[in-house]
């Protein structure tokens, strides 16, 4: 017979452990690395908060302070690997194992760690995918977590960057497993309850904010015209004939001179109300000409974005917002809404191949692959149908029942023939394949599968690869839109104008675009202070993005 | 095909580039260009680096009208390679001041410039030094070289040293004058010293609104190609000479500002000095709240 409620027990012993150094649920600042010894085992997995963009990091720092010897073997689930610090705890032997999903900033760090064996990789996942294993094989046995502010009971306010914590708590806390917050400061009561007490067993008080990087925030005046043009051709060659109202756009140039010409460009072609009116989206702050003309109706947040906070309260008719007025994001729903409920995504990449498969990973980096593999693929659970799905669903089998043919989710990578540095988009092999055979990795890491791209921007035209039946015409149309590159340039001239014949390639003048009207000036606002001025004052863009 | 809604009513000054802004700024059709780049008098130094050249390296000079009255005019090209001086970019400018000392024309310069081409750094240098000597001589003679700066590059390194000499200087937001630049600040003092990513640090610390209310910049005007032409009209109005007295002055003026401001941490502290109601909120003021807020600035309306 088996000895039930082991975990309970253990997780009595933490708290018994961790009583010791706390009054009531709050952790003094002093006591937090006699504590973290006391509450962390080793062995033990941690999922160390360390979001998209908040980051736990006085726990983060507190946790590589503490000494090998007294705990090592950690397994690390997290979805952001972004501070100095989530490395250190590998690099000083705490940590040995480490499943994540995005790692920005330390991505040259990590490839160098993985390749010196200083870290045991379980598997480089999307957010979601990361989730979902929280609740099946990697549920965390502690979170130390983020927040804006707590209560003495240990009710958590988030503020607008909500992001992942109800997910990690939700799987730690309802697991046997122990809950630990970073709040800036304990308060009487908090503004609104977004983690419940009852699944928070102690709150250190770190008496500053949380660290927290403005990711998406995209300066209008850096925006250039061959840009401007890719976007013009994307919201009149693609947004316009699927009528794309359900969408989400990744972070980028590209993307960022759509958002700014749907007020001038998108209101010429009269789209208005026909595209772009509900997004899985952050709060970018390019987006507030669009919302401020009354081009979108809703969007729902991943996270929020800095500087952004009291726009998105002031517009709860657009934006998730509490009862306190803040923004509430939360990465797994949104990423849930991006995947089941959008018709579309349209993002940058680094590298595409002729087959069509993109990757923003270069041999020395790692740096992981957030949401864009799911936002960038196609749902094979979905089951309603909306027109852009089913026009993409028609475009792909055109010969297929009606009643009984999938739709498909479009899946658009947008990006000039030469990227930074004037280095070209297309190439024969990604560079994701060399990594993972120097990495000795079973799976090379791919952002977006050849088989869910639909099309491909660039400002040569547009690919429409639904539309290509074989092999040799999808490499065909990719050459195509290909430039200047050794890809574009080795073409079969006859196959790529039969293609644009059938359409599978548009060139701006198919669509009744001249370059030269690809000019900065059709920007709906070009600096940041404009969209400042657009925002009435109420976006506050931080210091390094303000030219005045 | 739908027509496109390219905002021509307004042009940002900022945005434009050099031919955008002459056209502009002059009356309309009146610019005649001089060795334009059909004549293609390239940098003979660029190609050693294998670097893209320009037809008219990055300066476009020649003669307009402004409200009437004949003008020569000088824009750089901020586009190009920063609009840095190169020798022929530098021997274009000195060409046309000399013309103005041989025709009797006043001078407009639209700075935008990053200071001199490192590629061709003595060539650069040399001119630097040319021009400002034919700036001066061409205020002796009683003619106004007025300075425009407002463009992306900002106005520095020699660039900066050449609007000190001007007889006026029209600055806006956006424009920043300073002899070193952010980064060059930061690598050499550290990023305590300046923190060249803090942009609004930068703006308070070189901006155009920051030179106008310490006297480093004489007309303030908004980001628009037609406020910089009305500016620039009455500039022209203003006779200016340029002898010992009025050195003097100037030499007095910055001695003065040095003691008066020299020990101060941070723009806001020299705006709070000049008695300007709530300092801190000066970035964010439109034009002309900022210019009732600039009542008391220093200026150097004596000293030029």
């Amino acid at each position: 017979m088996s000895d039930w409620g082991m975990q309970k027990a253990a997780l009595g012993e933490r708290l018994t452990a961790g009583r010791q150094h706390a009054k009531g649920k709050i952790i003094p600042i002093p006591s937090l690395p006699a504590f973290l010894k006391a509450v962390v085992r080793s062995g033990d997995r941690v999922c160390l908060e360390g979001d998209n963009q908040k980051q736990a990091d006085i726990l983060a720092s507190a946790l590589a302070n503490l000494d090998p010897a007294d705990i090592s073997d950690l397994h690390m689930v997290q979805s952001g690997v972004v501070l100095p610090s989530h490395l250190d705890i590998f690099e000083k032997g705490i940590a040995r194992r480490l499943d994540f999903s995005y790692s920005g900033p330390q991505s040259a760090r990590i490839a160098r760690m993985l390749f010196g064996r200083k870290i045991e990789l379980g598997a480089v996942h999307t957010y979601l995918e990361l989730f979902a294993r929280y609740f099946i094989d990697l549920t965390p046995n502690v979170a130390l977590i983020a927040a804006v502010s707590a209560d003495k009971d240990g009710n958590l306010y988030t503020g607008p960057n909500t992001e992942d914590t109800p997910t990690v708590v939700e799987a730690t806390s309802y697991k046997n497993g122990l809950v630990v917050a970073q709040v800036t400061e304990i308060v009487d009561k908090v503004p609104r309850v977004d983690i419940p007490g009852d699944l928070v067993h102690f709150v250190v008080e770190a008496g500053r904010p949380f660290y927290v990087e403005p990711l998406f925030t995209r300066d209008p005046a850096a925006i250039t015209e061959t840009q401007i043009l890719t976007a013009m051709l994307a919201i009149k060659g693609i947004y316009a004939p699927y009528g794309v109202r359900r969408l989400n756009h990744g972070i980028g140039f590209n993307t960022a001179a759509i958002e700014l010409l749907l007020p001038t460009y998108g209101e010429k072609l009269g789209l208005k109300g026909k595209v772009c009116t509900h997004f899985a989206l952050n709060p970018h702050p390019t987006m507030i000409p669009a919302i401020e003309s009354g081009w979108v109706e809703q969007i729902h947040c991943f996270g929020s974005e800095v500087g952004m906070e009291d726009y998105v309260a002031a517009r709860s008719d657009i934006f998730f917002t509490g009862p306190d007025g803040s923004l509430r994001s939360n990465r797994a729903f949104c990423q849930t809404a991006g995947l089941y409920a959008c018709d579309m995504f349209i993002g940058s990449t680094l590298q595409i191949d002729l087959e069509g498969h993109s990757s923003t990973v270069t041999t020395s980096r790692i740096a992981g692959f957030g949401g864009a593999p799911n936002m960038g693929s196609d749902p094979r659970g979905r089951r309603h149908p909306s027109e852009p799905w089913l026009k993409a669903g028609a475009e792909a089998a055109p010969d297929s029942s009606a009643a009984m043919r999938r739709g498909r989710k479009l899946v658009v990578q947008i990006g000039e023939t030469f990227g930074d540095s004037n280095v070209p988009l297309f190439v024969e092999q990604l560079d994701a394949l060399e990594l993972a055979r120097k990495l000795d990795l079973d799976l090379a890491p791919v952002m977006v599968y050849s088989d869910d791209v639909t099309h491909i921007v660039t400002e040569e035209g547009i690919a429409n690869l639904l539309m290509c039946r074989t092999k040799d015409e999808r490499e065909q149309a990719i050459r195509g839109v290909a430039g200047y590159t050794d890809i574009g340039r080795a073409r079969d001239a006859n196959l790529v104008e039969q293609l644009r014949q059938r359409g599978v390639i548009q060139r701006p003048e198919d669509l009744g675009i001249d370059p030269l009207d690809a000019d900065r000036r059709l920007l709906a606002a070009r600096s940041i202070k404009d969209l400042m001025l657009a925002s009435g004052g109420l976006y506050r863009p931080p210091s390094r993005f303000r030219n005045w | 095909m739908t027509a496109v809604t390219a905002n021509t009513v307004s042009l940002s000054w900022y945005e434009a580039s050099a031919r955008q802004r002459i056209d502009a700024l002059v009356d309309a059709g009146s610019f005649t260009e001089f060795i334009g780049p059909e004549l293609r008098e390239m940098s003979p130094h660029l190609a050693i680096f294998d670097l893209p050249e320009q037809f008219d390296d990055g300066v476009v000079i020649g003669r307009g009208r402004l409200d009437g009255a004949p003008v020569l005019i000088a824009a750089q090209e901020g586009r190009f390679m920063g609009g840095a001086f190169g020798e022929v970019h530098g021997a274009k400018l000195t060409g046309l001041l000399r013309a103005a000392r041989a025709q009797h024309q006043d001078v407009l310069i639209l700075f935008d410039t990053g200071g001199v081409r490192l590629q061709e750094a003595n060539a650069g240098e040399l001119a630097i030094a040319e021009i400002m000597r034919a700036v001066v001589e061409a205020r002796r003679d009683g003619l106004s070289v007025v300075g425009l700066i407002g463009g992306r590059a900002g106005c520095y390194g020699g660039g900066s040293l050449i609007g000190g000499t001007c007889s006026r200087l029209i600055v806006s937001e956006q424009g920043r004058i300073s002899v070193s630049g952010p980064e060059v600040i930061e690598t050499n003092r550290g990023i305590e010293e300046f923190d060249s990513r803090d942009r609004a640090l930068v703006w308070r610390t070189m901006g155009g609104k920051h030179r106008f209310l310490i006297g480093g910049a004489d007309m303030f005007v908004d980001d628009e190609a037609l406020a910089f032409r009305k500016a620039a009209i009455d500039a022209l109005k203003v006779g200016r000479r340029c002898d010992v007295t009025v050195l003097e002055a100037e030499q007095t003026r910055l001695e003065r500002r040095l003691q008066r401001f020299g020990e101060a941490e941070d723009a806001v502290e020299i705006w709070q000095a000049l008695g300007v109601d709530n300092p801190t909120d000066v970035p964010a003021l439109p034009t002309s709240a900022f210019l009732r807020a600039a009542d008391n600035r220093e200026n150097a309306d004596d000293a030029r």
